[in-house]
């Protein structure tokens, strides 16, 4: 299906390798303006978080008492917050920590999980009813609630809160791998695989898995919003990322404690954290329709 | 036969709710340290200076001399007939704690659901008849920056705007004091996402009713615009939605736990929060459970309901 569209181009030429085929299915999603925006807009964020220290008007600690909560002028943007600090310096630091954790969590679900899941789907079985069981378990408990619990329970230290916001995203992948797995280990090719006598391990990992690569992708970029936010609820609530590191939970929860006179306090992080969301929801429906034009509601 | 299906589904969904009650189990002994200790509330630093008669107390107390497969068992027959054990904070029995926030939280869910389908249902509808033009844009954009909204910066927002810069709205959500206005900025800060998600399913459900023949033939046989997209394509469209709103009641429960506690509605979420902040493990561990036993029921409630409507859904 998918490689049928890209080739309708080209079908009366050479098939072009696969190089060409990215390029040319990567032109045809841009050609979209939603997707050309909310790619630009992730890369603009990607960079703003790389750069930050460079770009950043001031130091992000730099307290400064006697100049606590001015509103945003040319020589502080967005303002300045209850010691001083220069807003826009720390939601700029801020990005980076909050992208990096959000990077960091859902590799560690995107791998466990396809693997887990992976395995499951395709051996099938005993071993699928178990894991699927344990799956389903850790969904009923939604993902704040788990977040939460977990750091209350083990401490609000970095590797913990990575450890809670990956769990459920670990068997989110698993879900949506061995769906996809379930459907294409039952193609005529896979048969085929198995006829000429190939391992498993060769059919697994050559020929299913790169075929559910799709559902896997959407839902990376749908699950980097997901866990920024949950990050920055959990931070909001004081479980998360701790002062004096600059997140946007934290200087949102701030903020709320001088909302009637400084509203700005709080005002400009969640517009960040807003932003960020807003890209990777508009990319991970782009890629979905690029993608994966019929699975619109298994993410 | 149907009858025997739900029976079956409702059986299936036991070692799902064994399985949460051993989270909570587990979660009570991720504490690094003593249970014991933590069940007092005491940090760990604080160690030398805790009272030992009183530590061996709670430690007979919760059982925490015994194996620990007998504590499970014990626990896990403790936690279904609803004894999670007392707060340290107040001594008051966690189960009773629970029983007071759960009619506030399961109203503000009824009140949020209630308006999530409202305005969802009503935004895809509109999305859809008027495909691809300002109706369909503007409907769109709102369930976009709908889904991207954080809810906690929502509230935070809402609470500037109504209680603050035009204070017409009550800023806590303790109906006690203030009625059911007191509902109202909570639950619209939590229907933001149901609702955009009910819009989206809403919109391209309708969009793939109203491509089918039998809206040709409506329209042909001279029925009214209204009446094809209001009552013919509409009850169609719908089911795709109901399902959606069954994994959003408890979606719901997750989003509601930060909004309760800006909003000070005494309810699960703020239950949760407040236990955490006290270092209060049983309450932790009562509260998480009663969640997410709530949303496995849910989803299970979902499954039944969908099986009733839709008798292609039988499995």
């Amino acid at each position: 299906m998918k490689t049928d569209q890209l080739n309708s181009k080209s079908h009366n030429e050479i098939i072009p390798g696969k190089w060409a085929r990215f390029v040319e299915g990567f032109r045809i999603f841009l050609s979209e303006r939603l997707n050309a925006f909310s790619l630009g807009l992730t890369v603009f964020l990607i960079l703003v978080a790389v750069f930050a220290p460079w770009i950043a008007p001031h130091p992000y600690d730099q307290v400064n008492p006697s100049y606590g909560m001015q509103p945003p002028s040319f020589e502080h943007l967005m303002g300045t917050d209850q010691a001083g600090r220069d807003i826009l310096s720390r939601v700029l630091i801020g990005s980076r920590i909050s992208l990096s954790i959000g990077l960091i969590a859902v590799i560690i679900g995107l791998f466990s999980g396809v693997l887990i899941g992976g395995f499951s789907g395709y051996f099938g079985g005993l071993i699928d009813e178990f894991v699927m069981r344990i799956v389903e378990i850790f969904m009923s408990v939604p993902g704040i609630v788990m977040a939460l619990a977990l750091v209350a329970v083990l401490g609000p230290s970095l590797p913990f809160i990575i450890l809670a916001l990956s769990i459920r995203r670990i068997t989110q992948f698993a879900r949506i791998t061995r769906g996809a797995v379930l459907s294409v280990k039952q193609q005529d090719y896979v048969m085929a695989c198995h006829g000429i006598g190939m391992s498993h391990i060769r059919i697994f990992f050559i020929h299913v898995l790169p075929n559910c690569a799709a559902p896997i992708i959407v839902l990376s970029s749908v699950m980097l919003g997901n866990v920024i936010l949950t990050e920055s609820t959990l931070s909001f609530l004081g479980m998360g990322i701790q002062e004096p590191t600059p997140s946007w939970g934290t200087m949102i929860a701030k903020g709320n404690e001088y909302l009637t006179f400084a509203p700005w306090v709080s005002v400009f992080p969640g517009l960040f954290l807003f932003l960020t969301m807003l890209a990777f929801n508009l990319l991970g429906d782009g890629l979905r329709d690029h993608l994966d034009p019929r699975g619109g509601n298994i993410v | 036969m149907l009858i025997f299906i739900i029976v079956r589904r409702l059986i299936f969904s036991i070692p799902t709710i064994i399985g949460i009650g051993t989270l909570a189990f587990m979660l009570g002994h991720l504490t690094p340290g003593d249970p014991a200790i933590a069940a007092l509330g005491i940090d760990i630093e604080g160690y030398s200076n805790v009272d030992q008669a009183e530590v061996e107390r709670v430690r007979k107390e919760l059982g925490l001399d015994k194996p620990i497969l007998v504590q499970y068992v014990s626990w896990l027959g403790n936690a279904l007939v609803g004894e999670f054990g007392r707060s340290y904070v107040s001594s008051v029995p966690v189960a009773e704690l629970v029983f007071e926030a759960l009619p506030s939280t399961l109203l503000l869910m009824l009140v949020t659901m209630a308006l999530a389908v409202i305005v969802g249902i009503s935004l895809g509808i509109i999305s859809a008849i008027y495909r691809g033009r300002w109706g369909d844009y503007l409907a769109r954009l709102i369930t976009i920056v709908g889904v991207s909204t954080p809810t906690f910066w929502f509230a935070i927002i809402l609470m500037l705007l109504f209680a603050f810069v035009f204070p017409i709205l009550p800023i806590t959500g303790d109906i006690t004091q203030h009625g059911l206005k007191a509902m109202i900025l909570p639950s619209f800060t939590i229907a933001l996402h149901p609702a955009a998600l009910i819009a989206r399913i809403m919109r391209s459900s309708m969009l793939e009713v109203l491509s089918q023949e039998m809206t040709r033939t409506a329209t042909a046989k001279g029925l009214s615009p209204q009446r094809i997209y209001l009552v013919h394509a509409f009850r169609n469209a719908v089911n795709p939605v109901i399902t959606v709103v069954g994994f959003q009641f408890a979606n719901l429960l997750g989003g509601a736990v930060a909004v309760e506690f800006i909003f000070s509605l005494p309810g699960l979420g703020s239950l949760l929060i407040e236990g955490i902040y006290e270092k209060d493990i049983l309450v932790i561990q009562g509260a998480v459970l009663v969640i997410s036993v709530a949303f496995a029921l849910s989803n299970l409630a979902v499954d039944i309901l969908y099986m009733l409507i839709d008798p292609r859904i039988r499995l």
